[in-house]
């Protein structure tokens, strides 16, 4: 009934609104975009493995994207993605990077000195995170940034500014905590919010959340952000999280104090770009006994958990051949109590057939070392397909 | 290797295929620093010696050459993309709501506004505008997803329009420059001359930029580029006569 109703809910759409994309009343402009993006992919497993279901074929995107202005106060977005939604319905476990509604958003603009957007989106943590999809010649973000550590979207409300030319923007928000789950309603029993911040600069103007160079930039540009994020979300005697609120690796809540720091700086130059970001988190949970402390003593632990990592990108825009090449490096180390790190290599390789409008892509995953923790069944994956993007 | 070898000869030839024409390079010779927040368009008033300048937060600006503003004239819930000048009226194009707002220029006060109604993206819309003498005809110009170029009458009744992606990525800024169409694309950070009649390419030029999204010459035929993100304005020599 929930699909009918959405699939007749946007052929009304779309037969009343013709070729248009964009609608206005003059003070009302309302603009329709959206995506579909499919890929192949093609795992290599380990010796002795056997399940070869992922590979196949996948509808990744299936987007319809709502942007408007209501005079010159008041800007919303709201966008879905049917293919996760349909994933979603047939019980498979929310993807955090693709989960469904992503955006659901209502700016004020109207106190000039600052602006708040509430609603549920994603939070302005790591610049990876931001980075949009359809500008990347990826299939997938860095396991670092894709939520599975932190999360990447959530309900709450932020204040922003900018200043120096656009050069400077600084974020400041508080958020339910849950992440993506944050949409199930309540909270989980510790009732406590997430808060973030962000700060970042550029020089020697304003520079977007992109990381290819297309515009081939003639003069060097830079930027650099510092963000952090904390909760304390001490459960009650006796109470647990919502299933699933902690992620695949139990990182995303914990049953005590978190808190994580962050850096990235980026830079392009004539095709050129390149970026890095780190992020450190420390935790504290308040039993322990908890899971996290890998049966250690409280002498041994000192009572936290370190997690974090890095990444480094970098990339080339060849114009005249409309195509980007792309390599990434990351390091990831789960739980610094259990000995080991992971390490992963993707590279990439998109061609433009209009633009980032029409763009076949190419993604090449590989696991150089695994960690304990975190053992998997491949270590090599290809991935190749289209995305396609209407507005 | 005799495919690999066929596989680069293919890449080389697919690389020299959309170019060609040669496209020169020029250096500004002086920059100024504006007051003016995200400075989108420019234009020369023949009658002052002055500058017509746009901001994406709605406002029209004059200034003299050194780019001190003189007057302005601010709007609410506009975005101006696009501005141009003649002896009577000042005309300012509203990307967001695709509207024409017709200025007096003594006294700066809008007596009209034009929708022109086009339903591509919300920020691909009217990027640029200019009078064609040549065809006595308004030329509006969309930004991108595709780049068009609109014919329009007196009325500003769409007359004819011609598709401009191949030409560039973009178009964010037109004028005219002795009889001949100049356009400049953002992205390609490229300035075209075109023929006035068949609007084929003549020639082109490549500008060392961020971000330029304002194309007008002066009295002297020296070209003038704004740039929104540097909030900066460039001076070139002509660069027919450098």
């Amino acid at each position: 009934m929930k699909h009918f109703l959405l699939s007749s809910a946007a052929l009304f759409l779309f037969k009343t609104m013709g070729a248009q994309v964009t609608l206005s009343n003059g003070k009302h402009v309302l603009e329709i975009s959206g995506s579909i993006s499919t890929y192949y992919n093609d795992r290599q497993l380990k010796a002795g493995e056997e399940d070869q279901s992922k590979n196949r074929f996948k509808l990744r995107d299936a987007e319809l994207n709502l942007e408007g202005r209501v005079g010159s106060d008041y800007e919303y977005e709201l966008k879905a993605d049917f293919a996760d939604m349909a994933a979603n319905n047939s019980g498979q476990e929310i993807d955090p990077e693709n989960p469904g509604l992503m955006q659901a958003t209502v700016k004020y603009k109207g106190f000039r000195f600052l602006e708040v957007e509430m609603g549920y989106g994603k939070v302005y943590y790591s610049r990876s995170s931001m980075h949009p999809f359809s500008f990347s010649p990826y299939w997938q973000r860095a396991e670092l940034v894709r939520g599975s550590i932190f999360s990447r979207r959530d309900v709450g409300v932020t204040l922003m500014k900018n200043f120096w030319k656009q050069r400077a923007n600084i974020y400041l928000g508080a958020y339910t905590g849950l992440g993506e789950l944050s949409l199930a309603g309540d909270n989980d029993p510790s009732g406590q919010l997430e808060y973030i911040g962000r700060f970042d600069m550029a020089y020697p103007s304003r520079y977007r959340y992109r990381d290819i160079d297309d515009r081939i930039t003639p003069i060097p540009m830079f930027a650099i952000g510092l963000n952090a994020r904390y909760m304390n979300k001490q459960l009650p005697a006796g109470e647990f999280f919502p299933d699933n609120a902690a992620g695949e690796y139990g990182l995303k809540v914990i049953d005590g104090k978190r808190y994580v720091y962050g850096m990235d700086a980026s830079f392009q130059y004539m095709g050129f770009s390149g970026q890095f970001e780190i992020h450190q988190m420390k935790i504290e949970p308040q039993n322990d006994n908890d899971p996290l402390f890998v049966n250690l003593t409280p002498k041994q632990t000192k009572g936290y958990v370190l997690s974090g990592g890095y990444i480094a990108q970098a990339n080339y825009f060849i114009k005249n051949w409309k195509t980007i090449v792309s390599a990434r490096y990351e390091e990831l180390d789960l739980n610094d109590l259990v000995p080991g790190n992971s390490q992963r290599f993707s590279s990439a390789l998109a061609y433009q057939l209009s633009g980032y409008n029409a763009m076949i892509k190419f993604q090449y995953f590989n696991i150089l070392k695994e960690e304990s923790l975190d053992p998997l069944k491949w270590d090599e994956q290809f991935r190749i397909g289209m995305q396609f993007l209407f507005k | 290797m005799k495919y690999k070898l066929l596989f680069l000869g293919v890449c080389f030839s697919i690389s020299l295929s959309g170019q060609t024409q040669k496209t020169v390079r020029i250096k500004p010779f002086k920059s100024i620093a504006t007051a003016i927040p995200e400075p989108s368009d420019s234009c020369f008033d023949k009658k002052t010696n002055h500058f017509f300048v746009v901001s994406d937060n709605g406002v029209l600006f004059e200034t003299d050459h050194d780019g001190i503003i003189l007057r302005q004239k601010a709007e609410t819930n506009c975005d101006y993309e696009a501005v141009y000048v003649n002896d009577d009226f000042v005309y300012a194009v509203d990307e967001t709501h695709r509207n024409i707002h017709i200025y007096d220029r003594n006294t700066l006060e809008c007596s009209k506004i034009i929708n022109v109604p086009y339903s591509g993206g919300r920020n691909s819309g009217y990027e640029a505008l200019t009078f064609n003498p040549v065809k006595q005809s308004w030329l509006l110009f969309t930004e991108k997803n595709p780049v068009t170029l609109f014919e329009l009458d007196a009325q500003f009744v769409i007359t004819n329009q011609i598709a401009l992606s191949a030409l560039a990525r973009d178009i964010s800024a037109a004028t005219f420059n002795e009889g001949f169409l100049w356009l400049l694309s953002d992205e390609d950070r490229t300035v075209f001359k075109l023929d006035p009649k068949t609007y084929q390419c003549i020639a082109r030029w490549e500008l060392p930029l961020i971000n330029p999204e304002g194309l007008a010459f002066d009295a002297e035929g020296k070209l003038l580029i704004s740039c929104d993100d540097m909030q900066r304005m460039y001076y070139f020599n002509n660069p027919e006569k450098p």
